[in-house]
């Protein structure tokens, strides 16, 4: 037995790689957010550090490091320096959980799905304390709206996973990813034989985990124009370094779920050739459009207004995903409900 | 499984991490003056709870602690204080009788406390803490409609009241009258 | 009814969406249109209104100032001063000290517009920019116009020669003729003809001297 296959030790391994990996994306995708922002708008974006800029995280990452961090008078001094700690830690915890491949998975939970969603949820706690210790108006509007924000997206949310929990019947994210094995029209967003909104089900995971991450255009936490900087208005320094990588690690969290989920994981879309390194390389190839597709939509809606964030949730999400949850249920049932009588 | 050294002493630690987490979130809850303070100790309580959960083989369970009362109770507790008055209480002056009352208070506490330990110390465990089932989603199905089908329709019951009463507070608050 | 208009409404917007999202990515694909500021910067349009600036004759090159000035008088804000000297072998005076006070100047432009030789012109400097204050409020145009010379002899050589030898030509015939009204430092200001061009004004150390005017021709 080699010293590497040991548990703990390769629980060690994987968790120093998801926090090399995460921060890699944290600052490679925020020069892909900006590059991507100047393409849309017709620019080249950062372009100076480095060649085409692929130093600019780093001078940030510098700059960033470089600086006090400061804790303002007046602030709960506890409360906020753990909140960037609270923030960063449930995207590590959640990434353990995503098989990037057939064998390489942090750690094997036959309830993965409801690990990645139950630590998730704590992301919300973490923004709100980091914004309520922070003593600042305008970080407590932004806690304000990140709560009430986070519980109305959650709800559709969990209605599309449990439709999409009756679909595939278990919360082992690696099974799910093998049910949706041999070529693109076995990915659970094409099971229209299943349920006929299927497509409409992936749409509706999409804005809710755009709107759970705090992205525009949903990004009333951080609405600079009106509130700063948001939640984390008296962060600077690394403090607000960590809390934007964790918002990059929750898009990649959010992004990876949405690929296990729907678009079949590390499953390659021709059928073939799908084991080891090329399932992690489909895997990334999804992951990565699906991130792109994010930045996409930030550069081109505007912000939303916070009513009509509320009113998308509550007036057109939520029905929606219930009535895509009962026509499942339905629609599996029947048949069995028929043979039974017929 | 694996043959590591100091195994056991791992796993101790790990417990006593949890356990050290539940105690001192349940204490900085109760003995906190800031409820912000005391609602983060909450949390810290409830994430060792899932801890202990995890211990004893139910990790279905430890996540649904952490979900429901971090993810869920602890946010509404938080958005519930958001909406109070921002300021701390100004200090008040002792009550009279307040060690007398403390007293009989920490007195209640070591009886409830002695209670409980020695009902689980002495009462019959019929079953070692394994794994019941696989705890995949049909076993729990499975379970919540067959075996516990009563608290399951009770809790829907209590869910429902607590829907018509939150409906009838924003009624009456809309209402200019 | 209510439902299928929400519905419809739904769809419409979904649809407006994925309509914004073509929008960008087709501006995504085109080439980016910005101007990378420090390493190109735009040409100026013909009527940018910079600071003034002396002319520099592409013919001479030197300035075509002969300090009448008739800019002084113009100016509302009285930010101009100028100096002339008279150089041997030359018919008018030229200019040797042309000063703008950029702090109190509004470029009215009305210096320009009285020039009679046209020999100011706005400049298409925009980034002016100093950490001493003397540099806008004592600006030497006359400097300005030695270092444009100097970029503008190395670019056209020709043109350069044939004008320092223009000048050189002017002088030694001035220098041969009459030198009976004679200012003193006139000759040493003939020896040294420098043959880039640079326009003699301020290599050569002459004080500005006004009052003895000479008329040689």
């Amino acid at each position: 037995m080699s010293f590497l296959q040991i548990e703990p030790v390769r629980i060690l391994l994987y968790l120093v790689g998801i926090c090399a990996f995460v921060g890699a994306n944290a600052a490679y995708l925020v020069l892909a957010e900006r590059k991507g922002a100047g393409r849309i708008q017709r620019r080249p974006g950062p372009n100076e550090a480095g060649f085409g800029g692929i130093l600019q995280p780093v001078a940030d990452g510098i700059k960033l490091l470089a600086k006090q961090v400061m804790v303002p008078p007046g602030t709960d001094a506890l409360l906020f320096r753990a909140a960037p700690l609270m923030v960063m830690a449930p995207p590590l915890m959640c990434l353990a959980m995503i098989p990037f491949s057939d064998s390489i998975v942090a750690r094997h939970l036959n309830v993965g799905l409801l690990f990645v969603f139950s630590f998730g949820s704590i992301n919300v706690m973490a923004l709100m304390l980091g914004g309520w210790a922070s003593r600042n108006k305008f970080a407590i509007i932004s806690s304000a709206r990140v709560v009430s924000q986070n519980v109305a997206y959650e709800i559709p949310m969990l209605l599309v996973v449990i439709t999409l929990l009756m679909v595939t019947g278990t919360m082992d994210l690696n099974e799910i990813i093998h049910q949706q094995g041999g070529g693109i029209w076995h990915w659970n967003l094409f099971k229209v034989w299943v349920n006929p909104l299927m497509p409409v089900t992936f749409v509706i995971f999409f804005i809710c985990m755009l709107a759970e991450t705090n992205r525009a255009p949903f990004d009333m936490a951080e609405a600079e124009s009106e509130l700063v900087a948001g939640a984390f208005t008296e962060y600077g320094g690394m403090g607000f370094g960590v809390f934007f990588m964790a918002e990059y690690a929750n898009i990649v969290v959010g992004c990876s779920l949405a690929t296990v989920l729907f678009l079949g994981g590390w499953q390659s879309p021709i059928g073939v050739l799908s084991g080891g390194l090329w399932g992690a390389g489909w895997f990334l190839l999804k992951l990565y459009g699906l991130i792109f597709t994010v930045i996409w939509i930030r550069w081109t809606f505007p912000r939303t207004q916070f009513y009509s964030l509320l009113n998308l949730s509550w007036k057109i999400l939520i029905p929606i995903s219930l009535f895509t949850l009962l026509l499942t249920g339905a629609m599996m049932k029947l048949p069995v409900v028929y043979h039974q009588f017929f | 499984m694996n043959p590591i050294p100091f195994a056991d002493y791992l796993v101790l630690a790990l417990f006593a991490l949890i356990v050290g987490t539940t105690i001192g979130g349940a204490l900085i809850a109760a003995l906190s003056t800031r409820i912000i303070r005391g609602v983060s100790g909450l949390m810290m309580c409830c994430v060792g709870l899932g801890g202990l959960y995890y211990f004893l083989n139910s990790p279905f369970l430890a996540l649904m602690e952490i979900l429901i009362y971090v993810g869920a109770v602890c946010v509404t507790i938080v958005f519930g204080v958001m909406l109070s008055e921002p300021d701390e209480p100004p200090h008040q002056e002792s009550r009279r009788h307040a060690a007398l009352w403390g007293g009989g208070a920490l007195l209640v506490c070591l009886a409830i406390a002695f209670g409980v330990a020695h009902l689980g110390l002495s009462g019959p465990w019929t079953e070692p803490a394994t794994r019941v089932n696989d705890g995949s989603v049909e076993a729990i199905g499975l379970a919540l409609l067959t075996t516990y089908s009563l608290p399951f329709e009770l809790i829907s019951i209590v869910l429902l009241v607590a829907i018509l009463g939150a409906l009838v507070i924003a009624r009456s608050g809309r209402t200019k009258e | 009814m209510s439902l299928l208009t929400a519905l419809r409404d739904t769809y419409s917007g979904f649809k407006s969406l994925l309509t914004g999202l073509r929008i960008t990515a087709r501006e995504a694909s085109k080439p980016s249109i910005t101007v990378q500021y420090p390493h190109e910067t735009l040409k100026m349009p013909e009527r940018f209104r910079g600071h003034v600036k002396l002319v520099l004759d592409p013919v001479t090159g030197k300035s075509r100032c002969t300090s009448c000035n008739l800019c002084v008088r113009a100016c509302p804000s009285d930010c101009i001063t100028v100096e002339g000297i008279k150089r041997e072998g030359e018919k008018k005076k030229s200019v040797s000290e042309y000063t703008l006070d950029f702090t109190t100047c509004s470029l009215c432009g009305s210096c320009v517009e009285a020039c009679p030789s046209d020999a100011i012109e706005y400049s298409k400097d925009y980034n002016v920019v100093s950490l001493h204050r003397e540099d806008f409020s004592r600006m030497d145009l006359v400097k300005k116009l030695e270092a444009e010379a100097k970029v503008w002899a190395e670019k056209n050589p020709e043109a350069a020669a044939a004008a320092a030898a223009a000048s050189a030509a002017a002088m030694a015939a001035a220098a041969a003729a009459p030198a009976k009204p004679a200012v003193a430092p006139a000759p040493a200001s003939a020896a040294t003809p420098t043959p880039t061009s640079t326009p003699a004004a301020a290599a050569n150390p002459v004080a500005p001297v006004r009052s003895p005017e000479p008329k040689t021709t």
